[in-house]
């Protein structure tokens, strides 16, 4: 795929849940949400409260959780092709997925799992972002994810891994300020250094997260407050470039509206878009 | 990791040190040879790659699905990996999928109380998980198969083997006849697709 960039702004978005799509239908300003693309049927029914969203010309982007973009082996065809009809069903400007993996040898992980930082890596996950866009009309972005372990073989660093990632693809990237702030955080790094280092003007939206930290250890739960340091981390990135869209991601736990509110205007402070409670 | 995590059950992975390498061995290693140094090699990396029985460097598929039997299987944590790091990951996806297939199964979940954490990360330690709705029927069938599945947890196993059809290896389907099945105690009805309660336990 050609080089793509995004030119709408759509200021703060959510992660559409159907828990919160009372709250999410509730928001005025609201212009973009998420929503995970394994959870929509490709041909059935929209889960209720989505089309009432998309009929109010709310942008929904399909999130894949489950493509395995870094396993070893090519994408499973009927994923890539429910990812693709999920995409134009929702009539999505873009989609998105992570650079980790979730099964091998058969087995689900039942989670996104980190990849060696190895030119190997790189060459799986290439060959299956290439297979995915040629089944996509639209561009795709790809998040890094927050990783607890790392692989003991890196050969490259976290962006040069990336970046090579997006050179080779011409995908977007899909920023998470909170994975970002994790790994920073339990690997003892400056998450600025990476932010300096990354193509911040390939951003097609941000994700913002709540954690917590056990064990010593900082897990991006989602389903704890956004900390103060990952609202900066929002404010060191604007100041740097700003994203198009920045979103919260809550996936359990969920708090009372009030709550949810705050964040959403916190998340708007600090990258500087108007409100949309 | 989005999971929420807490004390983990079990701590580090003693039955593999992570790379212990005896010393005297001075056998080049494989990014040796290569002229490639790890960016991030701490004293764990000495024994990276690792090499199959005949000297053959595991593709990344194989060292793929030894990671993912680690974490899902109570395999050994392969080679150069921190341990202590690995088991909180472990720990962290168990504690995520209770609470998965505790929205899926909530009688099971809440029948179970204080218990449920402990008895679905026992039970599940070592199988894989095979999506939420499926790990807690598995789990409902193996308490009731030895007499421990609580009473409200049996009313909502027998609901649903009288709604739909799972053989245990496959994705469960709606049953289109009717059906009568029990669970500790409890005698579920379904015809049509309406579910009958006939006897409580």
């Amino acid at each position: 795929m050609s080089e793509v960039t995004t030119t709408t702004s759509y200021g703060v978005g959510i992660g559409w849940r159907p828990e919160i799509a009372g709250f999410v239908a509730g928001l005025p300003g609201l212009r973009f949400a998420e929503v995970v693309a394994e959870s929509v049927h490709a041909h059935g029914d929209l889960p209720p409260g989505l089309p009432a969203l998309l009929e109010r010309g709310v942008t929904v982007v399909p999130h894949g959780v489950r493509l395995s973009l870094g396993g070893a082996e090519p994408v499973e065809a009927a994923r890539l092709e429910h990812f693709a009809a999920v995409a134009r069903r929702l009539n999505a400007p873009l989609v998105s997925e992570h650079i980790a993996f979730v099964r091998a040898g058969g087995v689900e992980a039942g989670h996104l799992l980190p990849l060696p930082r190895s030119h190997e890596a790189v060459d799986a996950v290439v060959a299956n972002v290439k297979l995915v866009q040629s089944a996509l009309d639209v561009p795709i972005a790809l998040e890094p994810i927050a990783a607890v372990f790392d692989w003991p073989d890196d050969e490259l660093d976290e962006a040069a891994f990336l970046t090579e990632i997006l050179d080779r693809t011409g995908a977007l990237l899909l920023l998470d300020v909170a994975n970002v702030y994790a790994n920073a955080r339990n690997r003892g790094t400056d998450p600025l250094e990476l932010l300096d280092r990354l193509p911040l003007d390939r951003v097609a939206y941000v994700h913002v997260a709540g954690g917590a930290e056990h064990d010593g250890i900082y897990h991006d739960t989602h389903t704890d407050a956004v900390p103060q340091p990952v609202l900066e981390l929002i404010t060191a990135l604007c100041e740097r470039h700003r994203p198009p869209a920045l979103m919260l991601e809550r996936d359990g736990d969920y708090p009372p509206a009030a709550a949810l509110r705050e964040e959403l205007d916190a998340i708007a402070k600090a990258a500087g878009y108007p409100t949309v409670t | 990791m989005t999971a929420h995590p807490e004390v983990p059950g079990r701590l580090g992975n003693e039955a593999n040190p992570a790379g212990v390498r005896d010393q005297n061995d001075t056998t080049p290693r494989p990014h040796e040879r290569n002229g490639q140094f790890a960016l991030r090699c701490g004293a764990s990396s000495a024994d990276w790659p690792p090499i199959q029985p005949g000297g053959r460097v595991e593709s990344l598929a194989e060292r793929q699905a030894g990671l993912v039997a680690a974490l899902t299987a109570g395999a050994r944590v392969p080679e150069g990996f921190d341990g202590r790091l690995v088991e909180i990951a472990r720990v962290a996806l168990l504690r995520k999928r209770a609470g998965e297939v505790a929205k899926q199964w909530p009688l099971l979940a809440a029948s179970m109380r204080t218990e449920w954490m402990r008895e679905f990360m026992d039970w599940a330690a070592a199988r894989p998980t095979q999506g939420s709705l499926r790990d807690g029927w598995d789990l409902a069938r193996d308490l009731a198969a030895r007499g421990a599945l609580p009473a409200l947890a049996g009313e909502e196993l027998a609901t649903r083997e009288a709604t739909s059809h799972y053989d245990g290896h496959t994705a469960p389907r709606a049953r289109r006849a009717p059906a009568v099945r029990r669970a500790a105690g409890t005698v579920v009805v379904q015809i049509a697709g309406i579910v009958r309660i006939l006897r409580r336990a």
